[in-house]
């Protein structure tokens, strides 16, 4: 009984191929060497959709401007990782799985959350498929540091070349951005740093100081702080004070108290002579509250570039929003979704050259992936070191004017 | 007061007359001058030593007197039911939220000017405040504590924790999760004394808590209240027998620390310009704590016992490394135990 169930399952599977099989090769027009899937995996539905449409928006606009590579008919493939709503690792790892049974699919833009990057390297990874996160910032993904659990090789088999890119900066570019920013752009020599003693803030305060001490300038004071059992900032704004700092540094978000010095200066320090600088963690409508009659001269920088920061991208947004018109079509994160299929169809192109004119193989596409040299796309000009990070990460710059974050620049910085 | 109290003070006494005693002494005197010690050569090393040291005294007793305001709530209530009032913290954090709520109905605002007509609202947002907490410590006192008063010890220790969750889960409905920017509302007016500028905001803090200690102090002393308070945390039943309503006395006791609290709730605002809904767990254990310090059961241990907190803190804040300061804390605290069972002020039973 039971092998008659999967001699017909299997029947069954097998005409269901050879019917897919027919039906893409009839509809690619001049694909005549077959058809290669591009996948993508955001989380689509739900309360999630308005982080995850973008990039899957993107993806599919970039697959549309490329119907056919050299022969082959190409292919987006949308998976949803959101499980009710909200971005689930299992389901990511599930939508992975489904990916490298369909040999068909040969890399896969996403995920959206480092989470869900965590749970489908692994199984990406067994598989050779090439991955590219157009928003993963954790830096445990790809670098090694004491507090990373688990460990990048964790998650990866040392024999198998590393399959996941990315072209968000990771969290430890955040600190040397901006304190190549105060020496060059603010011309602070001296500031103060503190942190919220947690992974994340000591991290980013710690990059901080490192690079502001590199450039020249000197951490006057240097201060961490266990941001449950204080609210008292005004001895560490004193000591800056005396020391003579002309900006501060907050290694630390909103939720962990990151603008509330900022309203204890009053009094101490002025807020129009000290600029108040911090992570992404303090880009939010919770700091301007936290900061009081202080709000203003703070600045933050954001892993994410803005693609309609660049004047030559202005015709290819104007198309992007003729073809989609839904809501969460245009984010913050369309066009690093954007960057990430170009670059994985550019490395497929070259793939298919290396395999001399026939389909590639998922190493191959690695390889071409992991030899993209100096790409230039709407968010940046894009190569990657062995781990997987790009080179140049595009780092933006947001300013407090009024009551409201303002853009202020971008630029590439080396890691 | 229980057999576990005549314990404690028995013991005390023991250790206070013998040889031993006297060499625990020695050794309480050891570690604070050691502290002092590193202190002072930190002190005089900083640039412009002076000015700074005066600058970082000011904030650290501005601090301290914060501490002590609900550090008294705490000891009161120790000294006459032998209860650690967990709730406490969160009534004081209800007194901050409550404020930030009043400030606005009573036209204060960021950036105020001045005048006799804004101390008066100031002041009647004070009071009210004070009032609603004191009333809603009486409150959980009769619904939580009273019933369980002749219960096993655990049970109104457990009630009291309950408590504490279920007013921190109320303040979260009425604010949210986020922190709570409370308006800086009094006037950045300061004086240069001794080189380092003394804020309005802290002498409000200095002169709010110096007049309701005093006030407290006279209270207990001279009041009969005062007196009926002190009869009944020596002998509950002797004071029972001498006529003395005990729940009332007990309701007294816990309306009078809750007043403290709110005052503190207040002038924690105003410092810090900051609160959140479970502020009190934070502040709670660290007034708690400097209860311990002083001699729990004692006022005026408790408002050293802050005091000193207070200074603790700031000073290592200033001098060293922030992140070690509650390591510090209580490291002091536990040397100042290991030496002196019974806090600093230990349990002089009269002035309760």
């Amino acid at each position: 009984m039971s092998k008659r169930w999967i001699r017909s399952a299997s029947l069954l599977f097998v005409g269901a191929f050879i019917a897919a099989a027919c039906s893409t090769g009839g509809g690619g027009g001049g694909g005549s060497k077959g058809t290669i899937i591009l996948a993508s995996d955001f989380p689509t539905s739900g309360a999630d959709r308005a982080s995850g449409r973008g990039p899957e928006a993107g993806v599919d606009f970039a697959v549309s401007q490329n119907t056919t590579i050299k022969g082959f008919t190409i292919q987006h493939k949308s998976y949803d990782d959101a499980v009710n709503g909200v971005h689930d690792p299992q389901k990511g790892a599930q939508n992975v799985t489904d990916m490298c049974n369909n040999n068909k699919v040969l890399a896969m833009a996403g995920p959206f959350n480092s989470n869900v990057a965590r749970a489908e390297i692994p199984v990406a990874n067994k598989c050779n498929l090439a991955m590219m996160s157009p928003s993963n910032t954790n830096e445990c993904l790809t670098q090694t540091f004491d507090y990373c659990d688990p460990k990048p090789s964790a998650l990866r088999d040392s024999s198998q070349p590393n399959n996941y890119f990315r072209i968000a900066a990771p969290d430890t570019v955040q600190g040397p951005a901006m304190a190549d920013f105060a020496y060059d752009t603010l011309k602070l020599t001296k500031v103060a740093v503190w942190s919220d003693n947690e992974t994340f803030g000591k991290g980013v305060a710690d990059n901080f100081a490192k690079e502001f001490q590199k450039k020249g300038g000197t951490v006057v004071v240097r201060q961490d702080f266990d941001w449950k059992n204080t609210s008292d900032f005004k001895t560490f704004l004193q000591r800056a004070k005396d020391a003579g700092a002309a900006g501060i540094y907050a290694g630390a978000t909103s939720a962990t108290k990151g603008c509330i010095p900022r309203a204890q200066e009053a009094g101490i320090l002025t807020a129009a002579g000290i600029p108040y600088m911090g992570p992404d963690g303090i880009g939010d409508s919770q700091c301007i509250k936290d900061a009081g009659g202080e709000a203003s001269n703070m600045y933050f920088t954001n892993a994410a570039a803005d693609a309609s920061q660049d004047s030559a991208n202005k015709d290819l947004i104007d198309q992007f929003k003729k073809a989609y018109t839904g809501p969460d079509d245009y984010a913050a994160y369309t066009f690093p979704g954007y960057d990430c299929a170009k670059i994985l169809l550019d490395a497929i192109s070259r793939a298919i050259d290396t395999a001399g004119g026939n389909m590639p193989t998922r190493k191959q596409v690695i390889d071409a992936v992991q030899n993209t040299k100096n790409l230039k796309l709407s968010t940046g000009t894009y190569s990657f070191d062995k781990n997987g990070d790009p080179t140049n990460a595009t780092m933006a710059f947001y300013q407090l004017k009024g009551t409201t974050w303002t853009f202020v620049k971008q630029f590439s910085t080396g890691q | 007061m229980g057999a576990a109290g005549d314990t404690i003070k028995a013991g005390r006494r023991s250790l206070r007359t013998g040889i031993t005693g006297r060499i625990l002494d020695i050794g309480l005197y050891i570690v604070i001058a050691a502290f002092l010690l590193l202190l002072g050569w930190h002190v005089v090393q900083a640039e412009n030593a002076g000015s700074y040291f005066a600058q970082i005294t000011y904030f650290a007793l501005a601090n301290g007197a914060i501490y002590a305001l609900i550090a008294i709530g705490y000891t009161m209530v120790y000294g006459i039911i032998e209860l650690i009032n967990f709730a406490h913290g969160d009534v004081f954090t209800f007194g901050c939220f409550l404020s930030a709520s009043l400030l606005p109905v009573f036209q204060l605002k960021e950036g105020q000017v001045w005048g006799p007509g804004t101390i008066l609202q100031l002041l009647a947002v004070m009071i009210i405040t004070m009032l609603a907490c004191a009333v809603l410590n009486v409150a959980i006192e009769r619904i939580a504590y009273r019933p369980l008063r002749h219960a096993p010890r655990l049970a109104p220790l457990i009630t009291a924790i309950g408590v504490s969750f279920f007013l921190e889960g109320a303040l979260f409905l009425w604010k949210g999760p986020s922190q709570i920017h409370y308006p800086a509302v009094l006037p950045a007016t300061s004086w240069s004394i001794f080189g380092a500028n003394v804020t309005l905001t802290e002498v409000t803090v200095w002169v709010t808590t110096i007049v309701l200690v005093v006030a407290l102090a006279l209270f207990t002393d001279r009041s009969r209240l005062g007196k009926a308070m002190r009869a009944t945390a020596q002998d509950r039943d002797a004071a029972a027998l001498m006529g003395i309503d005990i729940n009332r006395t007990i309701a007294a006791t816990f309306f009078i620390g809750a007043l403290l609290a709110g005052a503190g709730g207040v002038m924690y605002g105003l410092s810090y310009n900051t609160t959140v809904f479970d502020l009190g767990f934070s502040q709670g254990l660290a007034a708690f704590t400097a209860a311990v310090f002083g001699g729990i059961g004692n006022i005026y241990g408790a408002a050293v016992g802050g005091l000193l907190l207070g200074l603790i803190r700031t000073y290592w804040d200033g001098y060293f490394d922030s992140a070690w300061s509650d390591v510090m804390i209580f490291a002091i605290l536990i040397l100042v135990l290991v030496f002196r069972p019974t806090g600093i002020f230990g349990m002089r039973v009269p002035e309760k």
